[in-house]
């Protein structure tokens, strides 16, 4: 009982640092997904084979296909609409292309998509305002749990030294009936 | 030791319990908008008719924009209250107007036969409304002011109360304050 309330502690707050963890991933593993796509998948913005001759419209595809993979799809929500094949996403698609080769910024695309459909939108969510506990609380949990681990193993070590400082001087912490029947044990075995 | 560490479980229990009452209260289909209160966006879409019609053309008036499409069951389902808002409001002051949302004219036709319903309709083929405003599946409606901002967005089919509710309040708002600062508003 009392070892399990010493545990307590600890459970709880590596239990509370996972699901802050996973989340602060999703939106890396869903990059990383998109990431992976673009080499094998053919591209959503289709029909323009252009970016098989000209390196310029090449440059423009992979820096759409970087934006569209962190952008959500809005129909199938746990997809980029670099991967989905909705109709609304192809289409968010070519918006983000036209707008890149309109001389916008990924930021400012971004900004544009997050202005319309929120926050949600972005499959990474941005490192300011609440957002922060996301990344930090993992770093934070594990920090807590070291100090706490560090506190501990110091205890101990302290009272393991007692404990044997006090056996040297003769009123061992097991008595001596004991150590007979310790030494008669080892013997036999 | 374990004494002071009581204070512990409050403190990491009660945020987990927080998190899940939060998140398994809540409708997680509907998406907050962060488009309530912003100007409108400008279309130039195509009607029926084969005019074109922009938002600035509505200046003045109050606007419920309207994104539906045949193949869209809860569309059925607030037609009625889409065919009652128009019969109560006069089209000089409250304009009703469907934007076809990947959808033919053929299929929308046919469905405003079957259903009734006089007002305008827009077609949206490239889809890029939908995406200036922000539409993720339909029907979604919009209450636009005579001065062109946003006052709500409905995700889902709209009911009565909400309609009478949004365009009396749009209503209530003094034209001259509303056309304040709009470009050449003619009513």
């Amino acid at each position: 009982m009392s070892a399990m309330r010493r545990w307590l502690p600890i459970t709880l707050v590596l239990a509370f640092s996972f699901p802050a963890t996973a989340v602060s991933q999703e939106g890396e593993t869903a990059r990383g997904t998109a990431a992976a796509q673009e080499t094998e998948a053919p591209q959503t913005v289709e029909d323009d084979r252009s970016a098989l001759t000209d390196p310029a419209e090449a440059d423009l595809d992979a820096r759409a296909a970087e934006v569209a993979g962190g952008l959500r799809c809005p129909v199938c929500r746990n997809q980029s609409i670099l991967e989905s094949n909705a109709d609304l996403s192809r289409e968010m698609h070519r918006v983000v292309r036209e707008r890149l080769a309109a001389g916008e910024t990924p930021e400012e695309v971004e900004a544009y998509f997050v202005s319309r459909y929120g926050e949600w939108i972005l499959l990474k969510p941005q490192a300011r305002g609440i957002n922060l506990v996301v990344y930090a609380l993992p770093v934070i949990v594990l920090l807590l749990g070291f100090l706490l681990a560090r506190n501990r193993l110091r205890k101990w070590a302290r009272a393991g030294a007692v404990e044997t400082s006090a056996g040297a001087t003769g009123s061992g912490s097991i008595g001596v009936e004991d150590e007979e029947w310790l030494r008669d044990a080892l013997r036999e075995s | 030791m374990k004494k002071k560490l009581r204070w512990l479980l409050p403190l990491v229990a009660l945020p987990i319990l927080w998190l899940l009452y939060w998140g398994m209260g809540r409708d997680t289909y509907v998406l907050p908008s962060p488009m309530a209160g912003l100007e409108a966006p400008e279309f130039h879409l195509v009607g029926f008719d084969g005019d074109t019609l922009s938002l600035a053309d509505l200046r003045g008036r109050v606007v419920i924009l309207n994104f539906w499409a045949s193949w869209c069951i809860p569309c059925r389902t607030e037609h009625p209250v889409l065919v009652q808002t128009e019969r109560t409001w006069d089209d000089s002051e409250v304009v009703l107007l469907g934007v076809v949302y990947q959808d033919s004219r053929a299929n929308a036709e046919r469905f405003l036969a079957q259903y009734g319903g006089e007002w305008t309709h827009v077609l949206d083929p490239s889809q890029r409304t939908a995406i200036d405003y922000g539409v993720y599946g339909v029907p979604e409606t919009f209450f636009i002011g005579r001065d062109g901002h946003i006052s709500h967005k409905k995700v889902g089919p709209v009911t009565w109360d909400l309609v009478r509710y949004q365009v009396d309040s749009l209503l209530a708002v003094p034209v001259s304050s509303a056309n304040a600062g709009s470009v050449g508003g003619t009513p």
